[in-house]
C-alpha cells in the first residue's frame, strides 16, 4: 500500500512524499505530488524553472509546510522534526550566498558547531581534494570554487542524505564535469543517497540512477534514463492510420507535416508491436534526453482528448 | 584506453561505452588478458555512474568479451576476438533492423540497400590494410 512508513522504521526508502500539496495564496505549485526515493541512490529532480522544485526541497528540510500529503525524510516527519533532518541532511541550497568577508578556513569553523556529527579532519580533506585556498575570502572565490565549498559544509556532518539544489546552476561545462566526478567520487562511491534538481536532463544522465521530472507541480515521470529513452519515442504515420490506434497511445507530442503525423508516446514498445500487428507502415526516431524531457514539460497535446486529436484537431507543427 | 562519451546523444551512455570498449577489443587495441581499468576508475575518469559502468562490464562478460575476476579485476577474456555472442549478435541485428527500416523508407530496393552495406565493408577492408601498412612501415 501506499502509506508512508513509520519515523521509527529504518525504512528502504531516503525519501518519501505522498499527495503533497502546496499553494502560496491562490497559486497551486504542488498537486498531489508522491514519490519515493531508494537509499544509496543518485536522484535527479528535474523541472523547468517554477515547476515547483526549490517548494519541494525547501518542505523536505522543514523549511515550508505543506497543505496536505506526508512527507518523510529519512523516516522523520520534517515538519514536526525539522532538526533531527537537518542534523542528518547535507543541504546546498541554489545560489547559495555564504559572508562574502569570511575566509574559507573561517567559514569552516563558523559552521562546524551547528551539526554534532562535524568532522573537522574531513572538511581539511575535502578543501584539500578540492583545491580551495583556505586564506582566500569567499567572494574572491570562482562559481565553481562556491559550489564547491558549499560542497565541503554540506558533507563534513557526514549526512546519510545530501539535498542539493540545481548545484550545476551557473558552472561551464568544464566544471559540471568536474562537479560530476566530485558527485560520483564523494558522494556515489561512498554510499549516501543524493537528491539534487536540475533543468538539464541530459546533464544529469551520466550520473543519475533515477530521475523524476516535475512539471507545473505534478510529477509526470520517474524512471532511470535508460528506460525512458526506451519508452519514449517518435512516430511519424500517415494521419489517416492515427485514428485506428491513437487511443492506444500514450502520446506526450503531436505534430502534424502534410498528410504525416509525428507522434513522440510514452509506450514506444507497444505502439511498435500495435502498428505491426495492424500492418500500418510507419517510421520511428531515437530521441535523446533533451527532445524527451521538452517533449514531458513543453509536448503540445491534449492527452484527454484522444477522440479530438483523432479527429484531425491536432496541435499545429512548432 | 580511451573512450568518449557524447552528451545529449541519442545513444544511451552504456552502449556508447559498450560499443567502444567492444571495438576497441575488435580492433586489437585492447589485447586478451589485459585489465582494465576498476569500476571506480573509470567512473570517475568519464564522470559517469559506477553502477552504469558495472552494468557495462557484466553486460560485455555475459557476451564473453570481457572477464570479472573476483578481486582482481576485469579483464579482456581471452579469445575476445573471435565470433560475436549471441548477445552481440542480437544487438546487431536489432540495429540493422533499425537501419533496413529506415532505408526502405527512403525508398531503397533490397539490392540497394546490399549494395551500400558492401560499399561500406569494401572501405572497412581498405581502412584496415591501410591501418597494417602504416603499422609495418
Amino acid at each position: 500500500m501506499s502509506q508512508v512508513s513509520n519515523s521509527d522504521a529504518r525504512t528502504k526508502y531516503a525519501i518519501e512524499l505522498q499527495g503533497v500539496c502546496k499553494s502560496f495564496r491562490r497559486t497551486q505549485v504542488l498537486s498531489n505530488l508522491t514519490m519515493r526515493v531508494e537509499r544509496g541512490k543518485t536522484f535527479a529532480f528535474l523541472g523547468r524553472n517554477g515547476a515547483g522544485k526549490t517548494t519541494t526541497i525547501r518542505m523536505l528540510l522543514g523549511l515550508l509546510n505543506r497543505d496536505q500529503g506526508e512527507v518523510r525524510v529519512l523516516g522523520l516527519d520534517p515538519t514536526a522534526e525539522p532538526l533531527m533532518v537537518r542534523a542528518h541532511v547535507g543541504y546546498l541550497a541554489e545560489d547559495q550566498q555564504m559572508y562574502g568577508w569570511m575566509r574559507v578556513e573561517e567559514i569552516v569553523r563558523f559552521v562546524a558547531p551547528f551539526y554534532a556529527t562535524w568532522d573537522h579532519d574531513l572538511a581539511l580533506k575535502y578543501l584539500r581534494e578540492f583545491e580551495l585556498p583556505l586564506g582566500t575570502k569567499i567572494k574572491h572565490l570562482s562559481k565553481g570554487q562556491n559550489v564547491r565549498l558549499g560542497l565541503v559544509l554540506a558533507l563534513a556532518h557526514r549526512p546519510e542524505l545530501v539535498i542539493l539544489d540545481d548545484p550545476a546552476l551557473g558552472l561551464d561545462p568544464v566544471m559540471r564535469k568536474q562537479f560530476n566526478r566530485d558527485l560520483i567520487t564523494h558522494l556515489q562511491g561512498e554510499g549516501r543517497t543524493v537528491f539534487y534538481s536540475s533543468h538539464l536532463l541530459y546533464e544529469v544522465e551520466p550520473v543519475a540512477d533515477e530521475v523524476a521530472i516535475l512539471d507545473g507541480g505534478r510529477l509526470v515521470r520517474q524512471a532511470d534514463t535508460e528506460t525512458l529513452r526506451r519508452d519514449v519515442k517518435q512516430f511519424v504515420l500517415d494521419r489517416a492510420a492515427l485514428a485506428a490506434v491513437r487511443d492506444d497511445m500514450s502520446v506526450l507530442e503531436l505534430q502534424r507535416a502534410g498528410e504525416d503525423v509525428a507522434a513522440t508516446v510514452q509506450n514506444a514498445s507497444a505502439v511498435r508491436a500495435l502498428l505491426d500487428r495492424e500492418g500500418i507502415g510507419y517510421r520511428v526516431n531515437d530521441l535523446n534526453l533533451d527532445e524527451i524531457f521538452a517533449a514531458y514539460v513543453a509536448g503540445k497535446v491534449d492527452d484527454n482528448a484522444g477522440a479530438r486529436a483523432a479527429a484531425g484537431e491536432l496541435a499545429p507543427q512548432s | 584506453m580511451f573512450l568518449r562519451i557524447e552528451k545529449g546523444s541519442a545513444a544511451p551512455i552504456s552502449r556508447q561505452i559498450a560499443h567502444q570498449i567492444a571495438s576497441l577489443c575488435a580492433a586489437g587495441k585492447l589485447k586478451p588478458g589485459e585489465r582494465l581499468p576498476s569500476v571506480r576508475e573509470l567512473a570517475r575518469d568519464l564522470g559517469v555512474n559506477q553502477n552504469t559502468i558495472l552494468r557495462v562490464y557484466e553486460r560485455l562478460s555475459g557476451d564473453g568479451l570481457l572477464e570479472m575476476r573476483q578481486g582482481q579485476g576485469t579483464f579482456v577474456a581471452d579469445g575476445a576476438r573471435a565470433n560475436a555472442s549471441p548477445g552481440q549478435r542480437t544487438r546487431l541485428l536489432d540495429e540493422l533492423r533499425q537501419i533496413a527500416r529506415q532505408a526502405k523508407s527512403l525508398g531503397l530496393s533490397s539490392e540497394q540497400i546490399h549494395e551500400l552495406l558492401s560499399v561500406a565493408l569494401g572501405e572497412l577492408d581498405e581502412q584496415a590494410a591501410h591501418d597494417l601498412a602504416e603499422n609495418l612501415s
